[in-house]
């Protein structure tokens, strides 16, 4: 069980004994029929050969409050595309699946480019940001909600859970973050862990309460993957299409709305997903890549926001949070201890030597070009230089999926 | 004998001499065949380049007529789709001089026939260029002025009057390359008038108690009037 301690300037919905998953169902179809609910899923073709996809299949098929589901197929070949459609048929809620691949998606990508737009490589983010022009597009939904689609330890408790603080009118949330525990014998999660939460507190010693840096400090996983939030902020978001995707949304939400209508959830008991390699030697890949680009997202963000980086300040940086992660390895040494988790602390200190190396090239980065960090222009300013953008969007997904 | 292989000779003598005599014109029409395709494709990639050049498919997509190939589930470039409409009216133009060169009287009245269809052609898609730009242009002002006026279905009237337009559009492009044009006028006037006499009888109907109230209204302050004078008289 849960302690109920309300931390940081948002709202932490905990999980307090054991909720009645049909009670929660019961409500939100209820809620869902004037807060209609879109889930969106990213996902790759290779994820469908994976063992999380048809878990979550067969959850989201006794799904009943969701009014569409968005699917967006990224490497995927035509026959593959075919083979999803096949593979999602079990769901009875409206699915729609983008593919990305496909001639006619491919083209609204030229209509992006050729009118001077950059809307990133192919990821997670390009997809996502898609996926809300469908939903804004088809005009069928309030609110937006998503998760990942290599989810291994998947219930539908965890959607529930997600889509209620948003879908519920009482509560007055425009955006809700998922949060839960990532332990599989051992401690996961080493990004959030070891990189962002002791930069955000050694940046805090250089310049101080931060609004910025105080909200993503209220998050007890900024980088989970799983959130839920009104269609108003998917229309004027912008969202960077690199490995800061979680960040930067976090950075949008920060700019567009006050503190106390966003809130965290907690999601699951645990968490499994497909982990990624640390890669220290290649910044170019893998958790290496990844930490370069939140890094950058969040300099830019303070940046933004008027806090003057300068080389001896990075230099400084560097320092402050290697002793801040070094003090956060020992935390979770005891965490691990007292839970008879398994826990390499050599492991854990080549992490946090990398990703100091990382925050190194981050830096330097960001020193030679503050504007570096990518962010996919939001639906508003599309639909302005690209009128029927819209019209044409729905037509492509829709004849795709005829 | 000698009468008998003249008798199977001499048809076929005649096929070939006729046939020498129109193996030039075939060459005469491969070769036309030839350059024109060439020329055509030529025409074609200088032509796209340009419109690439000025932008083309950004105005196109602008303009809403990317939006007009989508809905015909054309999903090439605007500009690449012109090149190649281009490009096949040239390879048609081609077939038919070409087809000319065989003079042969049959295709040449033909190619005659096809020459003489191609203002028809070209003013039914100035016709349908226009109409579509205008249509466009009065349903978004309706809109507009339906929205200032706070009518509650702005938007169903400025798409009735888009659809209306619409169909006067297409008409007007049948009957220019007359296709059909008894037809057309008939189906266009059924249509037409039907949804006149559709919203005469609407009006007509929704409109009686206002109507009744008015005549009661305006016969009430007549009477009042008449009254009014009388007294005034006495």
């Amino acid at each position: 069980m849960s302690d109920f301690y309300q931390s940081g300037i948002i709202t932490t919905l905990h999980q307090l004994g054991k909720p009645s998953l049909d009670r929660l169902e019961t409500e939100l179809h209820g809620f869902s029929k004037s807060r209609p609910i879109a889930l969106v899923l990213p996902a790759l073709y290779s994820e469908f050969e994976g063992a999380a996809m048809p878990g979550i299949v067969q959850e989201l098929a006794k799904v009943k409050y969701l009014n569409e589901i968005v699917l967006v197929l990224d490497k995927g070949t035509e026959k593959d595309f075919q083979r999803v459609r096949e593979f999602m048929s079990p769901i009875s809620t409206d699915v729609r699946i983008i593919h990305n691949d496909g001639k006619r998606i491919t083209e609204i990508y030229e209509t992006f480019s050729r009118n001077g737009f950059n809307v990133g490589e192919r990821g997670k983010g390009r997809s996502a940001w898609l996926a809300y022009g469908y939903v804004l597009a088809r005009g069928k939904s309030d609110v937006i909600a998503l998760h990942d689609c290599d989810i291994l330890t998947y219930s539908r408790e965890l959607l529930a859970r997600l889509c209620y603080p948003v879908v519920n009118p009482n509560l007055d949330y425009v955006f809700c973050k998922g949060y839960y525990s990532r332990v599989s014998g051992k401690m996961n999660g080493r990004v959030t862990r070891l990189l962002v939460t002791p930069l955000v507190r050694s940046i805090q010693q250089f310049i101080g309460a931060h609004g910025f840096l105080t909200f993503l400090d209220s998050f007890r996983y900024p980088l989970s993957g799983e959130f839920c939030m009104i269609t108003d902020l998917a229309r004027v978001n912008r969202i960077p299409w690199d490995w800061g995707l979680e960040v930067g949304s976090l950075a949008e939400v920060h700019r567009n709305y006050s503190p106390r209508r966003v809130c965290q959830v907690d999601i699951a008991a645990n968490y499994d997903h497909k982990h990624q390699i640390l890669s220290a030697d290649d910044a170019a890949k893998g958790l290496m890549k990844m930490t370069v680009d939140i890094c950058k997202s969040i300099f830019r963000t303070l940046a933004s926001e008027g806090v003057v980086f300068s080389d001896g300040l990075f230099k400084s940086l560097l320092v402050a949070y290697l002793r801040q992660a070094e003090d956060t390895i020992m935390k979770y040494e005891a965490d691990a201890a007292i839970n008879g988790l398994k826990f390499d602390r050599h492991e854990e200190a080549m992490a946090v030597e990398a990703f100091t190396r990382a925050i190194g090239m981050a830096a330097q980065t960001f020193m030679e070009n503050p504007m570096t960090t990518p962010l996919i222009p939001n639906w508003n300013r599309v639909s302005s230089a690209i009128p029927d953008i819209f019209e044409m969007l729905k037509m492509a997904v829709d004849e795709d999926n005829k | 004998m000698t009468d008998f292989l003249s008798l199977i000779l001499e048809p076929l003598q005649e096929v070939f001499l006729t046939f020498k005599i129109f193996l030039p014109n075939l060459l005469a029409m491969l070769v036309i065949m030839i350059l024109g395709v060439i020329l055509a494709r030529i025409i074609r990639f200088m032509l796209v380049k340009s419109l690439t050049a000025i932008n083309f498919d950004s105005w196109s997509d602008r303009m809403g007529f990317t939006t007009l190939m989508r809905k015909g589930d054309l999903w090439a470039k605007p500009s690449a789709m012109l090149g190649s409409v281009v490009l096949w009216l040239l390879i048609t133009v081609t077939l038919m001089i070409g087809l000319s060169a065989l003079k042969i009287p049959t295709i040449d009245s033909l190619v005659e026939q096809f020459f003489g269809y191609l203002p028809r052609v070209f003013s039914a898609v100035l016709i349908l260029i226009i109409g579509y730009v205008l249509a466009g242009f009065i349903s978004r002002g309706v809109l507009i002025a339906a929205v200032n006026s706070g009518y509650h279905y702005a938007k169903l009237l400025a798409e009735a009057i888009r659809t209306l337009l619409t169909v006067l559009i297409l008409a007007m492009v049948m009957e220019q390359l007359q296709i059909a044009p008894s037809i057309v006028l008939a189906a266009f006037s059924i249509i037409f008038g039907g949804i006149v006499v559709a919203l005469s009888i609407s009006f007509g109907v929704g409109g009686i108690d206002a109507a009744k109230r008015m005549i009661e209204r305006e016969s009430a302050e007549n009477c009042a009037a008449g009254v009014k004078d009388e007294i005034e008289h006495i």
